[in-house]
């Protein structure tokens, strides 16, 4: 078997195709690098920026009825260290989270909520849209490709000379055969793509601009493996379609075709058509429930209000009620809206795991703490915060014993100065065992992907006539 | 000879395995996208009528003319189905006043469905074409010559008296006849669906633009063919040949559009430069503040008051927008009067007499902010626009899109024409206030005695740009293809000419 491999390895590194894919993958990685370090300190410098502005307002209040009806600014996701891995469609999802505050009657403001609204970022962006190259790129496009100008014509190559069933004439079991192949197809293949990888990651690590942990490193390993695996899947798919082929020209044809459906156009025409399915509610029709919710709580109020004509602590009670609880409703219902905005992208992101290059790319975006998954979880950080904050503000106002106790009233809440360093503060934060837990399945799934291609190619090799 | 020829190859090409594939794929990707693309088209064309509504509505509820902003909205272009461009990523919602001219850089999105859908790429028509017609080009040419040198055939059809133009152009012809086939019936499949469906009604001019496209694709996948033909006749084998004409395609294709982008900087906006605009557009409303005290100053009524002291219900605002970022500055004035009480009656000739002094100076200004910005605007962000699309066009993928996207005004510049007509409009408008008298009237600023009429107002429509246009724009792109055609032509001759067989 290794004379086998050994043999191919050699007249892999002899060709065309070795030199022109290496050249390829050592270009992708150095573009990579070289636009990494020129953009990455801008991102981290602002965020920066952003996360020292927000915490300046923050800290510029002490009074305690301010802190509750204002929040706590605008919260901020943490730009990864990892960015260069994948983009993760990063221009599309906010970076940035929003309170709202809503109008109940003419002076009755609720207090801050979260209320996730965004704008685009890239509404404004009128350069042509291409694809970021970064490792996603280079693993799901280019590498895929590479795997299949190499494996296409391994046997039906061979059989086309007539050197397999020299070969097979020779006392070596067909399995050995086709896994010679394939180990000599992904050392050549693994050989220049670690050595881009290793250049890549070099020029990056060598930079003072950012610093990798042992963390980041750890995370890098696990990317690197599952680029491993993926090309491994095409290679195993291009070993069964050269077995089951007869003529090299025919087994491109049907790898290529497999390829350009599964690469390029599965993942967004399966994601297009399922998110179809679900209708999450429009922003016109948001704005027409927190309307009517808004109109509704006005005059249930005002109904309340009458009846407490001359009751001052009636009065003040029911103002710090309608104020709390029009910013719960008020939050309930931007809440909805985002989940079923998630919702929707869930299931088209479910539906594209039919092709091999989705999973990977959910893969890498795991691992690399960026797109979609990160998202939520930028999402869920914040809401932690949010239930923290207004703890905060129910602690500090109980721990006051002159005041009334009357959250959402000025008059009813602590007049005593917050010290703005006790302020909860938002930070942002990414956890590999949370990551690994949500791509679990994505990797199961590509092991299945590569074991039912592998043993096919098995199967279409043992079964063959040469 | 040459139809003999020709009759051989078509043969050849029509029977193969991959011809059927080829067929096969490209229907099955181009009917399922149209499909999806149209529903896309459907969304975005009620998100637009829903805003034509609100629109609607929100004019009548104001009841004085300085009530603000007259709110417009572009429609989807239904031609986006074939090659998408800035159509839908671009913000499609704006408003004009008498104080304000719009650009792109301050419109808002038609806020209807989940701007998270962004994360998927959507993929058109001519995206099908760029990535499949290619690849499919190249998998028919790279055998063309080299297979027969290989084979031995080569040799034996050069001893009949055929020159080797005439073999290179039977050749050329069968195979692009046969790339044609899958071309033209999934672009009749795309078409059925398109007038199947009933909100897409296509004019004259699109069917024009339809045929543009067709030309465009053409030309597009005769490149390919033909790079695939050069690669064959300067290879003596197969195998060569085809790994080139792969990496040629990995690299036109899929490497060098992303590369170069990634590549080239993002334009370093001088922040000096930027800065200095925004104080000159600053200079020019405080200079209108200026003038607008002044007359307040001196004017029969004491105190600087712009609402004269009229004791009243409604509202009155003013104030200045200001986002340097995209050079955002104007101020804005209006009031909504609904009831004066008897003793602020005199004063109502004042007021019309300040809003007569100020609202054709703040037209004024508008316009004066609007040409300073938009210079500015386009060398901080259409010029590097411009400049990616320029070294895009090295890649014949490139000049492809661009074509189309100029035909199908789904380019910068059919999105420009949505500002201009939007500026238009505004002209309109104030000719027609002009025309009203409206800025000295009462109407201006209170609804207490009559309220505006909103009816005989000049309505906005967008107009797409006439289809001679569109072919204006698309023609260098056009050209290039074309050249691009020839020259390769030139070159398969003369390698073919020289080559041993």
């Amino acid at each position: 078997m290794w004379h086998i491999a050994k043999r191919e390895l050699y007249d892999n590194l002899n060709s065309l195709r070795f030199a022109l894919a290496t050249v390829l993958l050592f270009g992708l990685m150095l573009t990579n690098a070289v636009v990494h370090l020129r953009e990455h300190p801008v991102r981290v410098q602002k965020y920066h920026d952003a996360i020292t502005e927000s915490l300046n307002r923050l800290r510029a209040r002490t009074d305690l009825y301010e802190i509750a009806q204002w929040g706590p600014e605008l919260l901020h996701k943490k730009p990864s260290p990892l960015h260069f891995c994948t983009d993760g469609g990063d221009i599309v999802l906010p970076g940035t989270i929003y309170q709202s505050v809503s109008r109940i009657t003419n002076d009755l403001y609720t207090f801050w909520y979260l209320s996730y609204r965004y704008r685009t970022p890239n509404s404004k962006n009128i350069r042509p849209a291409t694809i970021k190259v970064d490792w996603e790129f280079v693993i799901g496009y280019v590498l895929s490709l590479i795997a299949i100008l190499f494996t296409f014509d391994s046997i039906s190559g061979e059989r086309e000379r007539g050197t397999l069933r020299l070969m097979l004439a020779n006392s070596i079991p067909r399995h050995t055969v086709l896994l010679g192949k394939f180990l000599g197809a992904l050392i050549s293949i693994s050989a220049p793509l670690t050595l881009a990888v290793l250049m890549n990651l070099l020029i990056i690590s060598v930079s003072n601009n950012v610093q990798l942990d042992a963390e980041a490193w750890r995370r890098l390993g696990i990317v690197f493996f599952v680029a491993v695996l993926y090309l491994c899947l095409f290679l195993a798919l291009g070993l069964l379609v050269s077995s089951r082929v007869q003529q090299n020209a025919t087994s491109l044809v049907i790898l290529l075709l497999i390829w350009v459906s599964f690469v390029v156009f599965i993942p967004s025409t399966l994601a297009s058509i399922a998110s179809g399915f679900s209708n999450p509610m429009t922003y016109d029709e948001y704005r027409e429930r927190h309307d009517r919710l808004y109109s509704e709580l006005g005059d249930e109020y005002n109904a309340r209000l009458q009846g407490t004509r001359e009751l001052p602590t009636e009065r003040m009670q029911l103002t710090g009620e309608y104020v709390t609880k029009g910013a719960a409703r008020g939050e309930r219902l931007s809440h909805e809206r985002l989940n079923q905005e998630h919702a929707q992208i869930q299931l088209a992101r479910s539906v594209t795991r039919i092709s091999p290059v989705a999973i990977v790319q959910h893969l890498i975006e795991a691992f690399a703490g960026t797109g979609f998954e990160r998202h939520r979880q930028f999402v869920e950080n914040v809401q932690d915060y949010a239930r923290e904050y207004r703890e905060f503000v129910g602690d500090m106002d109980r721990a006051d014993p002159d005041s009334p106790h009357t959250i959402g009233v000025r008059e009813g809440m602590s007049k005593k100065p917050v010290n703005p360093e006790a302020v909860p503060k938002f930070e942002d934060r990414l956890s590999l065992s949370r990551d690994f837990n949500t791509a679990a399945v994505d990797l199961l799934l590509l092991v299945l992907f590569f074991v039912v291609f592998f043993s096919g190619a098995y199967l279409a090799f043992v079964r063959v006539e040469v | 000879m040459l139809l003999t020829l020709i009759r051989r190859e078509l043969l050849d090409n029509l029977m193969t395995f991959r011809f059927a594939a080829a067929v096969l794929i490209m229907l099955l990707l181009v009917v399922a996208n149209t499909a999806v693309l149209i529903k896309d088209y459907e969304r975005r064309l009620a998100a637009y009528n829903t805003a034509l509504k609100t629109h609607h509505q929100q004019l009548w509820e104001r009841k004085t003319y300085s009530g603000g902003k007259l709110d417009i909205a572009r429609p989807p272009n239904p031609l986006s189905i074939f090659n998408v461009g800035l159509d839908k990523q671009l913000e499609s919602e704006t408003w004009i006043s008498h104080s304000y001219v719009p650009t792109l850089w301050d419109a808002d999105m038609l806020g209807t469905t989940n701007p998270l859908l962004n994360l998927f790429s959507s993929i058109d028509i001519v995206f099908i074409f760029e990535i499949v017609l290619s690849l499919i080009a190249l998998i028919f040419a790279y055998d063309a010559l080299a297979g027969e040198r290989e084979r031995g055939t080569l040799r034996l059809v050069l001893t009949h008296s055929v020159s080797r133009g005439q073999i290179l152009l039977a050749k050329y012809i069968s195979a692009m006849i046969c790339l044609l086939v899958p071309l033209l019936m999934s672009l009749l499949l795309a078409m059925i669906l398109l007038m199947t469906s009933v909100t897409i009604s296509l004019s004259l001019g699109d069917f024009l633009r339809i045929g543009g496209i067709i030309f465009s694709s053409i030309s597009y996948l005769s490149v390919f063919y033909l790079i695939g033909m050069l690669i064959s006749a300067a290879t003596t084998r197969t195998g060569t040949a085809l790994m080139l004409a792969m990496f040629v395609w990995g690299f036109s294709v899929l490497v060098y559009p992303n590369v170069v982008i990634a590549a080239i900087a993002p334009p370093q906006t001088s922040q000096a430069g930027m800065v200095s605009t925004f104080n000159q557009i600053k200079q020019i409303w405080e200079e209108l503040d200026r003038e607008r005290k002044h007359f307040l100053a001196n004017d029969p009524v004491p105190g600087e008051d712009p609402s004269f002291g009229m004791v009243r219900s409604g509202f009155a605002y003013e104030y200045f927008y200001e986002d340097a970022s995209v050079l955002y500055y104007h101020y804005g004035a209006g009031a909504h009067v609904l009831e004066l009480n008897e003793e602020s009656e005199p004063q109502v000739p004042h007021a019309q007499d300040y809003y007569r002094f100020l609202v054709p100076r703040s037209v004024d200004a508008a316009e004066r902010t609007w040409l300073v910005r938009k210079t500015a605007l386009d060398t901080v962000f259409v010029q590097p626009a411009i400049v990616d699309r320029i070294l895009l066009r090295f890649s014949p993928v490139g000049m492809y899109d661009a074509a189309t996207q100029a035909w199908a005004g789904t380019d910068l510049s059919g999105l420009r024409d949505f500002f201009e007509a939007a500026r238009k409009y505004r002209r309109t408008v104030i000719d027609y206030y002009y025309d009203k008298n409206a800025f000295g009237s009462r109407q201006w600023f209170s609804a207490d005695k009559e309220m505006v009429d909103w009816d005989n107002l000049p309505r906005f429509s967008f107009q797409k740009s006439d289809a001679r246009i569109n072919a204006e724009r698309a023609l260098p792109d056009l050209l290039l293809l074309l050249i691009m055609n020839l020259l390769l032509f030139i070159v398969i001759l003369l390698v073919f000419q020289r080559s041993e067989v």
